[in-house]
């Protein structure tokens, strides 16, 4: 599908003495002074968690930001802290003031892209990340074992970056859940409504669910089907540009950002559902992030108003497929428990506020026991793609959040993020704790068929 | 110039006679002040001319803590007795020094209402209250009497007065000067008046009581600290058994509850669960009272060389139940309360100095190993040479120079207090 | 001025903080106590002795950095600091108060920094010592009813840590998610449960701190009571001008068997206090008695939704706690006493959840108000209880005549009221005439006997309405307690007092033992 390239404006000029930001889309002094300084968000911070200063929290941030608008530099010790926030949003659910973080933090995010020169290794990596994510068909090329690393080899971004030695980890464990979590399994275009037709929705696919994770996108098109949707999943989708978005990269954001519009409006669709939280608060925020663009601004309105979660829009149409259980049952038919912790991803939680809804459809589901991780507030260091450029921060809280879940004493761990799922698998191996683990379209899957949880 | 002649100018003056003695030093001349600006004008004058002060109210602790090194006056608050104020509905009282206790507390039942502090002497004024921040049971909930002092007016040893705190419960401005001069033993200023918060008198109360084996006397008192009950008070009482160098076999558990009728009666009936066999409802006089002293009189003076060693010890919650087995088996009756961590002593058997210093030497190691601490409040004078009345004190020299910032001239009953204080 | 919320990048303030028009600039003039020496030394001088005593990544001095400490909880009052130092061992504080005294720069001790008085407001030539990296739980014990606690530690960290052994730390003023223990003790912390449980003074068994002059001094013992003045007494509530705490013991209070929460509408604040007085003087002691006002209860539904009763102009809340039977009696009471004062709607909660839901609007109402102004003063000033409804109709009385809009939030219960007071800082003239409605209204708290602070502090805000509560005798002798432990002044100077006492020579600082000192020991055998 085609997609034209609007040229903003957008200044480039990049120096060290120059004031932090330039007057393209610089953090809003309006939202700085929403910030009355309380400390609210301290806590909730996980890189304020793991070290405790105030230059690494939500605070400190947008006290860095202020001076930043009054003209200070924007210095290399700076831009480190603002690229030390993982964007979990925890702050935005803890503000009593409704500073909005989020929107500052992409903001500035955008700004330091531009603005700031990185060191030649920084760059290569963030290069080489980006063309790999956000492309469904270069992730293909990594299924399969790491031998296939000697293929990639040949490309030269990553070989300077050394991109495949940081993403070994993450590529393992992508690998070590993938054949676990179901055969590669496509997704039709069109999976017709069982039963009475309640709605018409698009679904996105996305890049690393499609790729490593193929069977949750196959338990969301049968859910949705089973709860009376038509799912539309246009084939033609590319990338929600929520990693671009979320690192800064605006333009290049901008740019996956209209080509989903533009296939979902083709789609004629009612909703469009996302299983994956960083993608669907990515999209539920192209309201912002198109609002310049005169030729898109009102669509990407249009277009963001209709994003639904999965649970969301589950929730929303009211479950009526029959429930089944999802450990077996008993000799006398009584369901078996499934002890199941439940971890809200942040842009779920956090970003979009949906935490009531897959704990209700969870809870729903006969046999099942939910248990709230402690501290479940804060991340776990996945992050979209935080966890390759920060592994030490993203390490600790990883083992954190693993040893939080390891206490809920769960069996199966049910979580809305692909991210989520690679990252806390890993520090539960790390951990000697691994426990199985399910997005809530698959829980709500199994169900239904009356089969037990993959 | 006679001293009283001197003194006279700013209060009532008289010479001293038998009985005016502090811990056996004899003071020239007893004040009596009748307002904080006589005990101003007192003190200015004796600062002027450098006469040692030591204050005193009905004189029932007078002997606590170690004679003054030296004493011209003694400055009694005993006319400064007014209630200055009770605002029943903001549930507080602000009373001269010289007021006694006994007689704040009738007052305050008028209206529903207690100071929620026990005078385990009896008799004492509340500037004597606030000097020894001494208190009994009740203290379990409200705390002592530094918690329960919410402003205070106070004369420093150059005469200047000055208060601190206010008349409301919650305030935190400025440095709270209150809680400094409570168990200050009088060594920083002359408190003429303080203001407390009160606590409305119950419904109902109740004692529960039980006779309970040393080597259950742990388990017990674990289970009502444990418990949700809610105890006013915790008590132990324990006596050395005869033979010398043995503890104490068993020992009295006391619990005291408070509150509406029909749920003090609840909860003494799971408190008596609680202590085992042979718990019953009673009406103890004891917990009152310091250990050893079971008197059903008020009170006669005693000889010095007769008054008890009166020890006050304390240590972590969990090694108050050792502490009381541990205190016996050296001769130690022991009252007080387990739920605190603060009990009183009484040290009985041989007089001899040398061993008396010694006992209480072992004593104070096992309580501050326990993290508590052991002071010796009294003793007969003989004795009190021979022992050291503190033990280490945590902070000394800040101690010291908060006193030479109070009073540099050492003039406010020098030596009475810790470090020689 | 209590907080000023908002506009840290208001333009017109900055201009005015460099013109030296904003009260910062007035404290920072205030900062050299007269009798200081005038051989005052400098932070570089600090840093250098510092080198190898500390880590390098612990000593801050890129601007950037140094910024972000600027400001506490009151954010109106800003002033770079000099250094930064994050201990993340109570060595480091010694280490760095040890350089300052040295030099005898002056330094201020930082928890969370979330003071609402700007206690922890930095010195520009003095070092900023954070103690939110020494947050280390060395033990939670139910055994002994007490916690042994870093001073970073968070408040809420030590009840979630002691919960489980069925115990909880009482104080829990409204920012205990995030306020540290260290915070706690300096300012004296309590909360809305303080009523019945008393504030962080009441709940201090021990306190190791480091000195002005750098030593490492422990005060109290494990176990109430301990022999010799009590410096515990004078520490907590000293706001870091005594020394910085570097451990604490704290009591653990057993969990109530029961809690009931009950939530109260009523037409108007007049009501409400009418309820209050009526509850204690029934003889209950609730664990916590709070009433929002029609203002408060409107920020409070826009920040976090708590779905208080709809057309209330106030609501009442009221916790009771302990034995099932008697909180039975106590809520009968309690509702009882409600209806009689016409209480347009009562809701119990029993549940954690449903309890927790009904705070969280209260507890998050200062910070909720930046939802319906730009900017905001939050007061905190004490009245007795029984003068709370003539205070409250004056107060009503002064927002009309002065057209300033005052939102109220208080603790009932103890009398402490804590007025928000509404105004826009981008009006010309609005701000001055909001600093005059907050300054009237510590007034009225000292007229009817009460006080300028009941839990945020004097800090450096209040600093000049304190000789409207105390005579220059009263500010006199508490500084005698400064003089003991600070005869330098370098800790956090310029905060509490308006005027710094002139310390006298303190004889034998240098020159060995003090006389007093000789002859005390001469006493002991």
């Amino acid at each position: 599908m085609a997609h034209h390239q609007v040229r903003l404006g957008i200044p480039g000029v990049r120096g060290a003495d120059q004031p932090a930001f330039d007057s393209h889309r610089p953090p809003s002094p309006e939202l700085i002074d929403d910030c009355v300084h309380c400390g609210f968000c301290l806590t909730t911070c996980p890189t304020y968690a793991l070290w405790g200063e105030e230059m690494d929290s939500p605070r400190g941030r947008i006290h860095l930001m202020k001076t930043g608008l009054e003209g200070a530099p924007l210095s290399e010790s700076m831009v480190g802290h603002f690229d030390a926030c993982l964007g979990c949003m925890a702050c935005v659910t803890s503000c009593p003031s409704g500073v909005q973080y989020d929107r500052l933090i992409e903001q500035t995010r955008a700004q330091v892209e531009r603005r700031y020169q990185r060191s030649a290794p920084d760059r290569a990596l963030r290069a080489a990340i980006f063309t790999l994510f956000p492309y469904p068909r270069r992730l293909r090329v990594l299924r399969g074992p790491l031998r296939l690393a000697q293929r990639l080899g040949a490309d030269r971004a990553l070989q300077r970056s050394r991109l495949l030695e940081k993403l070994s980890p993450q590529l393992a464990a992508m690998q070590s859940l993938a054949p676990r979590l179901g055969r590669p399994e496509r997704v039709a275009e069109h999976t017709p409504a069982v039963g009475e037709r309640r709605a018409v929705v698009g679904m996105l696919t996305g890049c690393v669910q499609r790729e490593f994770f193929p069977g949750v996108n196959a338990a969301t098109a049968r859910v949705l089907a089973a709860e009376g949707c038509d799912v539309v999943a246009p084939a033609g989708q590319g990338c929600c540009g929520a990693l671009s978005t979320h690192t800064g990269r605006e333009e290049e954001g901008q740019r996956f950002a209209r080509a989903v519009i533009d296939t979902f409006t083709d789609a004629g669709v009612d909703y469009v559902v996302v299983n994956s939280a960083g993608c669907g608060s990515a999209m539920k925020e192209y309201v912002h992030l198109l609002s310049d663009d005169p030729g898109y601004a009102e669509r990407a309105r249009a277009f963001s108003a209709r994003v639904r979660d999965f649970s969301e829009i589950i929730a929303e149409l009211g479950p009526v497929a029959p429930r089944h259980p999802v450990g077996g049952t008993d000799a006398q038919g009584v369901p078996v428990p499934v002890v199941t912790a439940y971890h809200d991803a942040c842009h779920l939680g956090h970003a979009q506020g949906i935490r009531q809804q897959p704990r209700a459809l969870l809870s729903a589901v006969p046999g099942m026991q939910l248990r709230e991780i402690p501290d479940a507030e804060i991340c776990c260091g996945s992050a979209g793609v935080y966890n390759i450029l920060n592994p030490e921060p993203a390490r600790e809280l990883g083992d954190r959040k693993a040893a939080n879940v390891a206490a809920t004493g769960a069996q199966l761990l049910v979580t809305a993020n692909p991210g989520c799922m690679m990252q806390v698998a890993q520090a539960l191996e790390r951990a000697g704790r691994p426990i199985r683990m399910a997005h809530t379209a698959q829980v709500l899957d199994a169900s239904i068929r009356g089969v037990r949880v993959p | 110039m006679e001293l009283a002649d001197i003194l006279g100018g700013a209060c009532p003056v008289r010479q001293a006679g038998p009985g005016d003695d502090v811990d056996g030093v004899m003071p020239r001349v007893v004040a009596t002040p009748g307002s904080t600006e006589q005990t101003a004008a007192l003190l200015r004058t004796c600062h002027q001319h450098r006469l040692a002060v030591t204050t005193r109210g009905r004189g029932t602790r007078l002997s606590w803590g170690r004679p003054p090194r030296r004493l011209d006056v003694v400055l009694e608050t005993t006319a400064m007795d007014r209630l200055v104020e009770h605002a029943h509905g903001d549930l507080i009282a602000t009373a001269q020094a010289g007021l006694p206790l006994a007689d704040l507390q009738a007052v305050l039942a008028e209206a529903g209402q207690q100071l929620l502090v026990d005078d385990l002497v009896g008799g004492g004024t509340v500037g004597g209250l606030v000097a020894t921040n001494a208190c009994g049971p009740r203290r379990l909930v409200p705390g002592a009497p530094r918690d329960l002092l919410i402003g205070v007016t106070m004369v420093r040893a150059d005469g200047t007065v000055a208060k601190a705190g206010g008349k409301v419960v919650k305030n935190v401005a400025g440095y709270d000067l209150g809680k400094l001069l409570c168990g200050s033993y009088g060594t920083l200023g002359v408190v003429t008046e303080a203001t407390f918060r009160l606590h409305p008198l119950p419904e109902a109360t109740s004692w529960v009581e039980a006779d309970v084996p040393m080597a259950e006397l742990a388990g017990r008192v674990a289970a009502v600290r444990h418990s949700q009950l809610v105890p006013s008070a915790l008590e132990v009482d324990a006596a050395p058994a005869d033979g010398d160098g043995t503890a104490a076999d068993r020992a009295r558990v006391a619990v005291m509850l408070a509150g509406t009728a029909g749920g003090v009666r609840a909860r003494t009936e799971s408190v008596r669960g609680l202590l085992g066999a042979g718990a019953q409802q009673t009406d103890p006089r004891w917990p009152f009272r310091l250990p050893g002293d079971d008197r059903t009189a008020p009170r006669t003076s005693q000889e010095p060389a007769d008054r008890p060693v009166l020890l006050r010890m304390t240590a972590a919650l969990s090694a108050v139940p050792e502490l009381v087995r541990h205190a016996t088996a050296a001769s130690v009756a022991v009252r007080g309360s387990a739920g605190v961590g603060v009990l009183h002593g009484r040290l009985r058997g041989s007089t001899d100095p040398a061993d008396v210093a010694d006992r209480v030497q072992r004593l104070r190691r096992w309580c501050t190993a326990h993290g508590g601490s052991l002071v010796v409040l009294d003793a007969a004078p003989h004795l009190k040479q021979a022992v050291d009345s503190w033990g280490p004190v945590g902070g000394l020299p800040l101690m010291r120079r908060v006193k030479h910032e109070f009073d540099p001239a050492g003039v406010l009953s020098p030596g009475r207090f810790v470090g020689g204080i | 001025m209590t907080t000023q919320a908002g506009h840290p990048s208001d333009p017109e303030r900055q201009a005015s903080v460099l013109r030296g028009a904003d009260p910062a600039a007035e404290v920072q003039a205030q900062r050299e106590p007269a009798g200081a020496p005038a051989s005052r030394g400098t932070v570089a001088q600090v840093r250098e002795d510092l080198r190898g005593l500390l880590p390098e990544e612990a000593v801050l001095t890129d601007p950037a950095r140094l910024a972000t400490y600027e400001c506490d909880g009151l954010a109106a009052y800003r002033v770079t600091p000099g250094l930064v130092v994050l201990a993340s061992r109570p060595e480091h504080v010694a280490a760095t108060v040890r350089a300052c005294a040295r030099h005898r720069v002056p330094f201020v001790a930082r928890g969370s920094g979330t003071g609402l008085s700007g206690g922890a407001l930095p010195h520009a030539d003095g070092v900023l010592v954070v103690t939110s990296q020494l947050r280390t739980l060395h033990e939670v014990s139910g055994e002994d009813q007490r916690a042994v606690v870093d001073p970073g530690v968070i408040n809420l960290q030590v009840s979630q840590a002691a919960t489980p052994l069925g115990y909880y730390f009482a104080p829990d003023p409204s920012s205990q998610q995030i306020c540290s223990i260290g915070g706690n003790v300096a300012e004296n912390s309590g909360g809305a449960h303080c009523l019945k449980y008393g504030f962080t003074t009441n709940h201090v068994l021990s306190l190791d701190v480091v000195t002005p002059d750098g030593e490492q001094v422990t005060l109290g013992t494990r176990a109430p009571d301990a022999p010799g003045y009590d410096l515990i007494g004078a520490f907590v509530g000293s706001e870091g001008t005594l020394g910085v705490a570097t451990r604490a013991t704290v009591r653990l209070v057993r969990l109530p068997e029961d809690v009931r929460t009950v939530l109260a509408g009523f037409d108007d604040t007049d009501q409400a206090g009418a309820a209050t007085s009526a509850i204690i003087a029934s003889g209950i002691v609730p664990a916590a008695i709070e009433i929002m006002d029609a203002l408060a209860i409107e920020a409070a539904e826009a920040a976090v939704q708590c779905g208080y009763p709809e057309g209330a102009g106030a609501v009442l809340l009221v916790e009771v706690d302990g034995p099932t039977d008697e909180v039975a009696h106590e809520l009968a009471e309690v509702e009882r006493i409600c209806r009689e004062h016409a209480a347009i709607e009562l809701r119990v909660a029993t549940e954690a959840a449903d309890r927790a839901a009904i705070w969280k609007g209260r507890k998050s109402a200062f910070a909720a108000v930046g939802r319906i102004s730009p900017d905001y003063i939050v007061q905190d000033g004490v009245v007795p209880r029984t003068a709370l409804g003539q205070v409250l109709r004056r107060m009503s009385e002064i927002s009309a005549e002065q057209g300033v809009r005052v939102a109220n939030v208080f603790h009932a219960g103890d009398g402490n009221l804590h007025p928000l007071v509404l105004f826009d800082g981008g009006t010309e003239g609005e701000t001055e005439r909001a600093e005059n409605v907050s300054g009237m209204i510590l007034d009225l708290c000292i007229e009817q006997g009460g006080s300028i602070t009941g839990e945020h502090g004097v800090g450096s805000d209040k600093a000049r309405y304190m000789p409207r509560m105390f005579t220059d005798e009263d500010l006199d002798t508490m500084q005698l307690v400064r003089c003991a432990f600070d005869p330098d002044g370098i800790a956090n100077p310029g905060k509490i007092y308006p005027t710094p006492r002139l310390c006298g020579e303190r004889p034998g600082r240098h020159q060995g033992a003090h006389p007093l000192q000789e002859t005390g020991v001469a006493e002991i055998f």
